[in-house]
């Protein structure tokens, strides 16, 4: 009897977290178009989120992508010619490095780097009553601390995946020189064939949508914090848990949009 | 630099490094070339999928946008092709939808003149079906009713071996007999007769047919020796053939020597007639002169001459 209350409880109260979820993210999205909301204060942290988010990272997140990217390419090329798949090496590269490993590899090193700051850092404000504050001196704390750090997601997310990808692309050339003997118009023309433009579209799009609950729900779930310094990390730690498990769901959803 | 302006840059560059590749990848998809529609007509619809691709060489040049049912009950198929590959829709191309075996269908385009006039987009074009599956199942349906036969054949001859009054058991049983009996008889024929003076008979028939058969072969010996000896019939009689072939070139030399007498004859009989002809003339000539001479004569008075 215990354990069905348990499941019952705990099931309610999963259901009632992803529906604040979604609620608190369409509260978001519409501050989003509203006009009003960027105003100089909110630019201005949208720029600083940006620049700490990706252009501070850049270097290291280019040199990662080489060398992650050319390494990945070679492993799945040399597997490809052992198999006897070289005729699928170009589908092989947009569909599934390009389309879907660029992006996932990018939303978890974001996450790894910011989603855990942006969690924290709502957190402690949240213990520190610096959200209070901000209330009292009615600032608008969605507009001025949300919708920054969430934008600054989607356009970071958007742009170092394609980054990515571009860098993948041209590691591609020369791995497909090395182990296929494939010029690079060739391997262009291979590149051209297999790409498909709906998929890079639904690609950018799920870079986006990861972007929005990669940002939102770490801000979320640091809002969740009491005033007790204890409850920082667990909040941290059940945000970080909330967006891993936010990106395997949209990861799904995106496969399941490319079958139909 | 400004911590805006890193980011301004960040942002511009990357954007139009992206925008950049899409508008590449859009072009060379040919997204801003100009379509053309074809239309396409078939009497059924089964196979035909709306995106379908339209095959020229094994290379895409377009694709299925719309099928619709006519009045006439036809299924009118619209394709569209880029711009790009416009070059190879001529006239007199075919348009034929391929459903392998394995893979996905696909109207496929062969041209077999690319000199000929290009197709016009409002001629509606019969489309044939080249249907792998259909073909293998019909290839295969007679191969399944042999081995239906076969399997219910086998099928009868297990029946039969398991039946004990079958034909095959019966048949294992005459053998069983003929064997035990052959057993307890000296022979194969004395088991088919049952009787052993008889087989003592036909064993004296044949010994002197055997008899018989040694005496013909000496008498066909013998002719032999008479027919084809050294001084055997046919020899002589060879020998007197060719004498007489010998004779007869003789003959033939002979007969060819009177042919020419005969014809120089025939040649002199033709002097001889002129010959006579003078002769005639000469005795009529004569005739003439003793008439003449009978005259004279018979005129004067004294028919007396006086010889030299």
């Amino acid at each position: 009897m215990d354990l069905l209350e348990n499941i019952g409880r705990m099931g309610r109260k999963t259901a009632m977290s992803f529906i604040e979820t979604i609620s608190f993210a369409g509260m978001v999205i519409f501050r989003m178009f509203q006009p009003r909301t960027y105003n100089s204060a909110m630019r201005t942290v949208l720029i600083n989120q940006i620049y700490f988010t990706s252009v501070q990272i850049l270097p290291v997140f280019i040199f990662v992508s080489i060398v992650l990217g050319s390494f990945l390419i070679g492993i799945v090329f040399q597997l490809l010619k052992q198999m006897g798949l070289t005729g699928y090496f170009g589908n092989v590269l947009m569909g599934l490095i390009v389309a879907e490993l660029s992006p996932f590899f990018t939303v978890l090193f974001i996450t790894l780097r910011s989603a855990s700051a942006i969690n924290t850092e709502m957190a402690v404000m949240k213990v520190n009553g610096e959200i209070k504050t901000l209330e009292i001196f009615r600032i608008d704390v969605i507009n001025y601390l949300l919708v920054p750090r969430i934008i600054n997601g989607i356009i970071s997310l958007v742009l170092l995946s394609s980054l990515f990808s571009i860098v993948l692309m041209f590691s591609g050339i020369l791995f497909s020189w090395i182990i296929f003997d494939i010029s690079v118009d060739v391997y262009s023309n291979i590149l051209l064939s297999s790409a498909n433009f709906s998929d890079m579209v639904i690609s950018l799009i799920k870079c986006a949508v990861f972007g929005f609950f990669i940002t939102l729900i770490p801000i979320r779930f640091g809002l969740r914090a009491s005033r007790e310094f204890t409850s920082i990390p667990i909040v941290v730690s059940s945000g970080m848990v909330n967006v891993f498990t936010a990106i395997i769901i949209i990861e799904v959803l995106s496969l399941i949009t490319k079958l139909f | 630099m400004s911590r805006e302006f890193k980011v301004g840059l960040f942002i511009v560059s990357t954007t139009i490094i992206i925008l950049a590749a899409l508008l590449y990848l859009a072009n060379e998809k040919g997204l801003f070339a100009k379509v053309y529609t074809f239309t396409l007509s078939s009497k059924s619809g089964d196979g035909l999928t709306e995106g379908m691709p339209v095959v020229f060489s094994g290379f895409n040049i377009g694709k299925v946008s719309t099928l619709e049912l006519n009045d006439k009950g036809l299924v009118l198929i619209k394709i569209k092709i880029s711009q790009k590959h416009i070059k190879w829709i001529k006239a007199d191309s075919a348009f034929i939808l391929y459903r392998p075996l394995i893979g996905v269908a696909r109207i496929v385009v062969t041209t077999n003149n690319l000199n000929s006039p290009p197709l016009p987009e409002d001629k509606i074009v019969v489309m044939e079906t080249v249907n792998d599956i259909n073909d293998a199942i019909t290839k295969v349906q007679p191969l399944l009713e042999k081995i239906t036969k076969i399997a219910d054949n086998l099928e009868h001859l297990s029946n039969n071996l398991a039946n004990p009054q079958g034909d095959l058991n019966l048949i294992l049983g005459n053998a069983q007999k003929i064997t035990t009996t052959l057993s307890t008889k000296k022979s194969l024929l004395e088991m088919a007769v049952a009787d052993e003076e008889s087989v003592q008979s036909i064993h004296e028939a044949l010994k002197k047919i055997k008899d018989i058969v040694t005496k013909i072969d000496k008498i066909a010996d013998k002719m032999d020796v008479q027919l084809y000896g050294q001084e055997g019939t046919l020899p002589n009689i060879n020998i007197i053939l060719k004498d007489i072939a010998g004779k007869l070139q003789k003959l033939d030399t002979t007969v060819d020597n009177i042919n020419k007498i005969g014809k120089d004859t025939s040649e002199g009989m033709k002097d001889f007639r002129m010959l006579r002809s003078d002769i005639d003339d000469a005795v009529n000539a004569i005739d003439n002169v003793v008439k003449k001479l009978d005259n004279l004569i018979s005129s004067k008075k004294d028919p007396e001459f006086k010889l030299p």
